[in-house]
């Protein structure tokens, strides 16, 4: 078997800043933009790109994103000889094999990856929202004879002490990486998208594991090695919509982005779709007294409230005189009567009793967990 | 139930001419229901929930947008190792007075119910909507006397017309004969029994009735055979008492549709123990924009709205601009009201374009219906254009 690039997920992170919604279950698989999963973009990305062959590597309370990945056949990425793999830690005759960071996930699946003998490695996360060409990005690491490209996009420089920051020369050469520096010396930040050379990254990694073993993560290790070692080691600008989801704020606001008509992620566009899992749901019922505007449905909803500036997932219920507004609902919650959510997100089979109150503020988003039950008033 | 023990066949050949311009390019099983559905979505997960592993399809003229619908069959859990969907094409003339295609007939439904190895068939219609349990059906045949069971439901007399298929039922709830409504001769009664098209008896009598069939000097076709089979030998009468729409007609396929509307009908269509599945699409949720006013509505995904919708059923992707009202009227797939519109009572095809400040209206009981893919930029172009 033998593939020019393989893609890489790391899904294997808790997401501890996603508070309880990400107790039960991996970032990666957490509900987004109503019908969708944070993964799905990442997933849809290399089935757009012509990426074929992709591991998923998992490790922090798998089981719903292996139900949602399933074959990877929601993606057109249940090909034979390629597809998708979900790859978890495992024990061997020389001890388990848990994933101490980026790198050493890499490391510790090098059998999964010489099967397939790539040229390129491309190494993903699973908890951003964006649309990308990643074969364009190949194209320019080949231009360049690189052995590393990294996936840069300018943010403010306000910001630039929050990232890992790229600084370049005038061809785009990276000459010296700060991780969340406090005086950042550019405004380019790294989107943790890595191509990889995929025999000289195989030879630091094994060279590492044979004496020290310290090249366990790759903006702490492996990027300022190859700097060091003068590898030629390039930025690649994105430019477009591109958000990380990994706290409870930065996902309300996501959701938020996501519900503009002008959003530059355009969803709508059939070009670039992005795939999910999909359901045989019953359509979406409006009754008599619903009011909806500013909002996002989607399937075997059921809506008898008020709906204001909203993304509801699959299978919600809103009942008679409650108002939801400025929230993100996840699949299959249900919202009782005269109850009110605003600036809220409410989990996955959460129950919002009649006359409950989950009332957050635009800075501090009120959050009921998986499958929680609330009925009095919750301030966050 | 023993997966396998029960085989299906979905015959497609249904008159649609009462549901023209509609059934155009498509038989009845096709047609889109609730913004979601097309209406063999139902017997197809009324088979599938029965475990049923063999599914012969017996095509229509316009089979394309059958098998696009269907495609592997996946979306029904029937892309099986032994089994599946088998799709028999049309028999191009129906001139059953040449040997060779009469031949062919029968001998496409006897392939068909060998190679199933079922014990038991199915014969279901498409165009009744319903969520039949047929696990229930098949254990009400084993204990039945009579060879053959047929499935019906009470509807009260006023609801029928002439030619609607009813059963002729005894004191022991045994059925004798097929008959349309305008055959019967009795006293008029407040209900009566409609024949929901489904027929259910073991695997080998219906491939011996068909070598018969085949062997005679008339042609008869395969529900003209079921109907003398029960003259015969009595059937056994299974009463159905969940939701039924019959799509025999424009007038009906529109009070259907709308009458998903009320809550009872969705809830008892939606939600029974018959899961309604349907091919599915990676379509974007609908987005409602400021200044939206939808109620008392049915919404696929993908649809984008600004205007106002009430009392109607919106297929996906289906566009309804600025200052456009859509009012109780039925809009399929990809339909769009440009701005300033109205549309009220009417049927709108997939892929219609109604371009702005027009005012298209039907009648509640006979609502105005535009062809697939047409444009009505000004109100002349209503003029019912030659089909093509």
């Amino acid at each position: 078997m033998r593939t020019e690039m393989l893609g890489m997920i790391l899904a294997g992170g808790q997401g501890t800043r996603l508070g309880k919604l990400t107790r039960t279950t991996a970032k990666p698989s957490v509900p987004f933009g109503g019908r969708y999963r944070i993964i799905d973009f990442t997933l849809s990305n290399l089935a757009n790109s012509g990426v074929d062959t992709v591991g998923v590597i998992t490790q922090y309370q798998p089981l719903e994103l292996n139900r949602h990945i399933q074959n990877g056949a929601a993606w057109g990425l249940n090909v034979a000889g390629a597809g998708v793999t979900i790859l978890q830690p495992y024990a061997s005759s020389e001890g388990e094999k848990f994933f101490e960071g980026t790198a050493h996930a890499i490391y510790q699946n090098i059998a999964y990856i010489d099967s397939y003998n790539p040229d390129y490695l491309l190494v993903l996360s699973g908890d951003h929202i964006y649309k990308m060409d990643y074969e364009r990005m190949l194209r320019a690491h080949k231009l360049k004879k690189a052995a590393l490209t990294v996936a840069v996009m300018p943010v403010p420089k306000a910001d630039a002490s929050r990232f890992g920051i790229m600084n370049t020369d005038d061809t785009d050469r990276i000459i010296e990486f700060q991780e969340k520096p406090k005086e950042p010396k550019s405004n380019l930040a790294s989107m943790g998208i890595y191509i990889f050379d995929w025999p000289i990254l195989r030879r630091y990694l094994t060279e590492s594991y044979a004496t020290d073993g310290k090249m366990e993560d790759f903006g702490n290790d492996v990027i300022p090695a190859y700097l060091a070692h003068n590898e030629p080691t390039y930025a690649y600008s994105f430019h477009g919509y591109w958000k990380d989801v990994g706290t409870i704020q930065s996902l309300w606001e996501a959701n938020m982005e996501f519900l503009s008509p002008t959003n530059s992620l355009n969803i709508a566009n059939r070009s670039w779709r992005i795939f999910s899992q999909t359901e045989a749901l019953p359509p979406m019922f409006l009754t008599k007294t619903a009011k909806v505007s500013r909002s996002m449905l989607t399937d075997g909803s059921y809506i008898a409230g008020t709906v204001d500036h909203s993304v509801l997932s699959q299978s919600v219920r809103v009942g008679e005189g409650s108002v939801v507004k400025d929230s993100m609902v996840m699949p299959n919650a249900t919202i009782g009567k005269n109850a009110t959510i605003d600036h809220a997100i409410i989990g996955e089979n959460a129950i919002v009793g009649d006359n409950g109150e989950v009332i957050g503020k635009p800075d501090e988003i009120a959050v009921v967990g998986y499958g929680e039950a609330v009925g009095r008033k919750e301030k966050a | 139930m023993t997966q396998g023990e029960l085989s299906a066949v979905i015959d497609l050949n249904e008159d649609g001419e009462a549901l023209m311009p509609l059934t155009a390019y498509r038989p009845i099983g096709t047609l889109p229901f609730a913004g979601r559905y097309r209406l063999i979505d139902f017997p197809l997960s009324a088979v599938t929930h029965a475990g049923v592993h063999s599914v012969g399809l017996f095509m229509p003229q316009s089979a394309r947008s059958v098998q696009d619908h269907i495609r592997d069959g996946a979306s029904w859990n029937l892309d099986l190792i032994q089994g599946g969907v088998f799709m028999f094409p049309y028999i191009a003339t129906r001139d059953y007075s040449d040997p060779a295609l009469r031949q062919r007939y029968y001998d496409d439904y006897t392939t068909f119910l060998r190679r199933s190895g079922s014990t038991y068939t199915v014969i279901i219609g498409s165009s009744n909507i319903a969520s039949v349990d047929l696990t229930a059906v098949l254990a009400y045949h084993e204990a039945g006397d009579a060879p053959i069971t047929l499935v019906y439901k009470k509807l009260p007399s006023e609801d029928f017309t002439p030619d609607d298929w009813t059963l002729t039922l005894s004191e022991q709830g045994t059925a004798s004969a097929i008959l349309r409504q305008k055959d019967r001769h009795e006293r008029p009664s407040e209900t009566l029994p409609a024949f929901m098209d489904t027929y259910l008896l073991a695997t080998n009598d219906l491939i011996d009735l068909l070598d018969v069939a085949a062997g005679a000097k008339t042609f008869v076709t395969l529900p003209e055979l079921l109907r003398d089979y029960v003259l015969a030998n009595n059937a056994n009468a299974f009463e159905y008492t969940g939701y039924l729409a019959r799509i025999s007609s424009m007038q009906r396929f529109f009070a259907a549709s709308l009458g998903m509307l009320d809550d009872a009908n969705y809830q008892s269509l939606m939600f029974s123990a018959v899961p309604v599945l349907t091919k599915s699409k990676n379509e974007v949720p609908t987005f409602f924009a400021r200044g939206a006013e939808v109620s008392d509505a049915l919404l696929g995904t993908g649809a984008y709205v600004e205007g106002e919708i009430k009392h109607s059923v919106i297929s996906r992707s289906v566009v309804v601009h600025q200052g456009a009202v859509v009012e109780n009227s039925v809009i399929m797939q990809g339909a769009k009201i440009s701005t300033g519109s109205t549309v009220r009572n009417v049927i709108l095809d997939k892929g219609v374009v109604i371009g702005p400040n027009l005012k298209l209206e039907g009648k509640p009981e006979a609502p105005l219906v535009i062809g697939k893919n047409r444009s009505i930029l000004k109100m002349k172009d209503l003029t019912p254009q030659p089909a093509g």
